[in-house]
């Protein structure tokens, strides 16, 4: 079991150095220069001199195998750097944003777990019949959505044609609220994002759940279950739901990682000041040191949800926990 | 029809489930937002826009990008960071509606005969945010600090300046190596006046992180609260050396992108917007009450540049006959539904005191074909495309994706050289990329790696009718925004003589005649100039300036009408 355990352990080392690379090379493989961002738009009003000279204090005419050794150094001292664009060191930049989007794909998690298990029990438990179609063809059509298009449509209706719910940010500017009126305007600004994304990762919950709960309904004990005369409410919540549900964890662990990414975009559509928020920036800047510290996020993110599912999984189902011992 | 009929049932559903998820998060997180879901609370945040007599006025302004700490030294762009740093700090001269710079901190400002000596007394009695005086020591801090601190928009400005002396109690004289005819649009109306002491105790600026509390400066508004991607909350200056501002409170709100800015100011959320709204959302906007639009012409310029060292385009002919292919009107028209200016093949913006009148568009489809007859372009196999060297005239057009209408332009572009047997093909490629193609690594030694590209220059390059030099001087030295790598001696000559010209008459002479051999030997095809119109709540406030290159949201805007230049 050690033993197997350190294996992981060095898979995931492997892939976390594979990654870490590819952070660093494929920013640079895009077309484009930080160069306008570092010294404002009007790039065309620089004497070469000037230009030379930014370059130089950037360090973007290192040789790329220099700035590759630099970056590994930044990793393991936990020293980021600083953003090009505002000179401010990179690890505030994600500490002041990381909660806003750990609100947003921890809300959305939370919602979609609770709507796609539940529906896709009932679909599973209902096969074949009116609902479970119905079900099954709306959420294929719900997932096929385009999520900026979705948060576009939420706020037309609920911010510019009913004023129910603001439009834009995390709180609402210069408002000084303290307490629960902050609490309150801090939720309030997160019903549309967190609505967005929930619709958007039902369907995924809703597809697992279904999928699992159908092949839990075949097995052998679910037949003696009722043979044996439980309530059919027993058997969907005491026997079948509960052993359908460790894929589906496995698969909410993955898309909680995943959320980070699917953030940039809903970020973008509300301005919401997250995480996702920070890379369209600083990709549409080629701000290299920003983009770099937020894939490796992303990529420690994903690599830690992935190592604990991995975790999870044995304790969730027995009978894998046999194979590894 | 089934189609559409299921389309608004999966809404249904969307919505259901929106309307659901909502109300799990209400009663998920808290116990106190038994009214959350109460229509009006939260949309209109300030209730003092229905009795503004003697409630404070508080204007929420929209921008798309993040500003940083908007100081002096590390702000991020000319618009809007510029307009928000001035907020905050004067300098000698102000910009009026007419983009006129008049005196401001300066009480009189003179240039010497050769235009090369300017003499600037400033006014008596102004103070700083904290209280202490703004002296003719800190006028000649902030122009040595910026000449010493290279990094940034303030030391190009000085580019000449050889030095900065005090020569009376309230009077620096400043001096350049040669003439400089428009250092008062350059420098005096651009560069802020930064307290001596506060400056002169940071060390290495380059490294420095700043946070809010260096912003002390002498201007109307003073920078209170920075949430970075969020906003910026401006408090009025009530000792502000002309009065105090009209507003008294500016929040800028920061956007990702510009359609979150326009829902928002449908919605009530914001009042104003620093950046220009596009054609097509003029009307819708000016029909919804309270918005209003305000319009004007600008100096940004759109063009069609292409590789001019490389065949075809290497060929005055080619070059022509695009010129007389393109339907400006049409782009005018069709793209910006009227709300731009015909552009001028001179480069020069007909509205420009300098502009050659002699120098004007022509659209001749006839004329176009026979010069490209005439030049040997045939069509030999009867495609529609006319061949060169025996391949095809048919080009790659890079345009960027982010801007609609430029791609729009694109379009039209296409198929007006497809009438003169030149087939376009428009490629559009996100920014940067598109970016890097026509300017590699902004230097243009790099050299080009495009066939043609639409392309546009910000209102300062427009404004610097005196550099025109940077433009089309075939010496990349010299010529280093000419991004087309065209070359004509004679272009070269008049550009060079312009540089060093100290009479204004002369230099007239000389700018009618590069205009007129920039029309006739086309280093670019300049298309149009867009108008800007700006869009702002009315009820909230009114008072809007429209100054030219820089919207209306700038300080002139929220002073009181007596006080503005």
């Amino acid at each position: 079991m050690r033993r197997a355990g350190l294996n992981r352990l060095g898979q995931y080392l492997i892939v976390f150095v594979v990654a870490v690379t590819l952070n660093f090379i494929l920013p640079r493989l895009m077309p484009g220069n930080p160069l306008a961002l570092i010294a404002g738009v009007d790039v065309g009003l620089l004497t070469p001199d000037q230009r030379a000279e930014i370059i130089e204090a950037a360090g973007l005419n290192e040789p790329l195998i220099s700035q590759y050794f630099d970056y590994w150094k930044s990793i393991l001292t936990g020293d980021l750097g600083f953003s090009y664009r505002s000179g401010r060191p990179i690890s505030e930049l994600i500490a002041e944003r990381l909660p806003w989007t750990l609100l947003l794909a921890g809300g959305a998690l939370v919602i979609s777990a609770f709507f796609g298990i539940i529906l896709g029990a009932i679909s599973a438990w209902r096969r074949g019949k009116k609902l479970d179609l119905g079900l099954l063809s709306s959420m294929i059509a719900l997932e096929s959505l385009p999520s900026f298009w979705l948060g576009m449509l939420l706020i037309s209706l609920f911010s510019v044609s009913w004023g129910l719910l603001p439009s834009f940010g995390a709180v609402t500017p210069a408002s000084d609220l303290v307490g629960w009126d902050h609490v309150r305007d801090v939720i309030e600004h997160a019903i549309l994002p967190v609505a967005t994304l929930s619709v958007l990762s039902i369907p995924g919950v809703y597809l697992t759940m279904r999928y699992s709960m159908l092949e839990v309904l075949g097995e052998d004990f679910i037949r003696t279950a009722r043979a044996k005369g439980a309530s059919e409410t027993r058997v969907l919540f005491g026997h079948v739901a509960r052993n359908a549900m460790a894929p589906v964890v496995t698969f909410l662990a993955i898309r909680l990682a995943f959320a980070f990414g699917g953030a940039v975009i809903i970020e973008t559509v509300f301005s919401y000041p997250g995480l996702g928020r920070l890379v369209f920036e600083s990709v549409g800047g080629r701000d290299f040191p920003v983009m770099q510290a937020a894939f490796l996020v992303f990529t420690v993110a994903v690599l830690l949800a992935n190592l604990a599912a991995d975790f999870l999984y044995p304790l969730l189902d027995p009978r894998t926990r046999a194979r590894n011992e | 029809m089934m189609s559409s009929k299921k389309v608004l049932w999966i809404l249904t559903v969307c919505l259901a489930l929106v309307l659901a998820a909502c109300g799990g998060s209400d009663t998920g997180d808290t116990t106190t937002t038994a009214g959350g879901d109460e229509p009006g609370t939260t949309s209109g945040e300030t209730p003092d826009t229905t009795e503004p007599s003697d409630d404070p006025v508080v204007v929420r302004a929209a921008i798309n990008n993040d500003e940083d700490t908007i100081n002096p030294y590390t702000y991020v762009t000319g618009f809007p960071g510029w307009n928000m740093l001035m907020m905050q700090y004067d300098s000698l001269m102000q910009f009026d509606a007419d983009g006129v710079p008049q005196p401001w901190l300066a009480e009189t400002v003179e240039a010497s005969e050769d235009l090369a000596t300017w003499t600037v007394t400033i006014v008596d009695g102004v103070t700083w945010h904290d209280g202490e005086p703004l002296t003719i020591e800190d006028v000649k801090f902030a122009y040595d600090y910026f000449l010493t601190n290279a990094a940034g928009r303030f030391a190009r400005d000085l580019a000449g300046v050889e030095s900065v002396e005090i020569t009376g109690e309230r009077e620096v004289t400043i001096s350049l190596a040669g003439p400089s005819p428009a250092f008062d649009q350059v420098a005096l109306g651009d560069i802020p006046i930064i307290p001596q002491h506060i400056w002169e105790t940071i060390e290495g600026p380059s490294e420095a992180t700043f946070d809010i509390d260096v912003n002390i400066g002498s201007g109307p508004f003073k920078l209170v609260e920075y949430v970075p991607d969020q906003s910026y909350r401006f408090e009025a200056n009530p000792d502000y050396f002309l009065g105090a501002p009209a507003v008294d409170e500016l929040v800028v709100v920061i956007f990702a992108d510009d359609a979150g800015a326009l829902a928002a100011i449908r919605s009530g959320e914001v009042d104003v917007i620093f950046d220009r709204v596009s054609p097509e959302q003029i009307e819708l906007l000016d029909a919804q009450d309270p918005l209003d639009i305000s319009q004007g012409p600008e100096f940004t310029t759109q063009m069609i540049n292409y590789d001019a060292t490389k065949a075809p385009f290497d060929d005055i002919a080619v070059r022509q006959a695009i010129d007389l292919a393109v339907d400006r009107q049409d782009i005018v028209d069709t793209v910006y539904l009227g709300a731009a200016t015909v552009g001028s093949p001179g480069w020069v913006h007909p509205d420009k005191p300098v502009y050659n009148p002699d120098v004007a568009a022509v659209y001749d489809v006839d004329a176009a074909n026979a010069l490209l007859d005439d030049a040997g372009y045939a069509d030999t196999d009867d495609d529609g495309i006319r061949e060169f060297d025996g391949q095809p005239m048919s080009f790659e057009y890079l345009t960027n994706a982010e801007d609609s209408l430029r791609l729009r332009i694109s379009e039209l572009v296409s198929e007006m050289l497809a009438d003169i047997g030149i087939e376009v093909n428009v490629a559009s490629v996100e920014s940067s990329t598109w970016e890097e193609a026509v300017w590699p690594g902004f230097d243009i030694n790099n050299g080009r790696n495009y066939e043609m590209a639409m392309w546009g220059w910000s209102a300062p390059v427009q404004a610097n009718t005196i550099r025109l030099g940077q433009l089309v001087h075939g010496d990349p030295g010299k010529g280093f925004l000419n991004l087309t790598g065209f070359d004509d001696p004679d272009l070269n000559a008049l550009v060079d003589q312009l540089e060093v010209e100290g009479d204004p008459e002369t230099a007239q002479q000389l700018l009618n005649d590069i205009q007129a051999q920039i029309a006739e030997k086309l280093p670019f095809v300049l298309l149009a100039y867009p108008d800007g119109a700006y869009v702002y709540n009315s009820d909230v406030y009114g008072d809007w300036e429209f100054i030219a290159g820089q919207g209306i949201v700038s300080k002139v805007s929220l002073l009181p009408a007596a006080a503005r230049p």
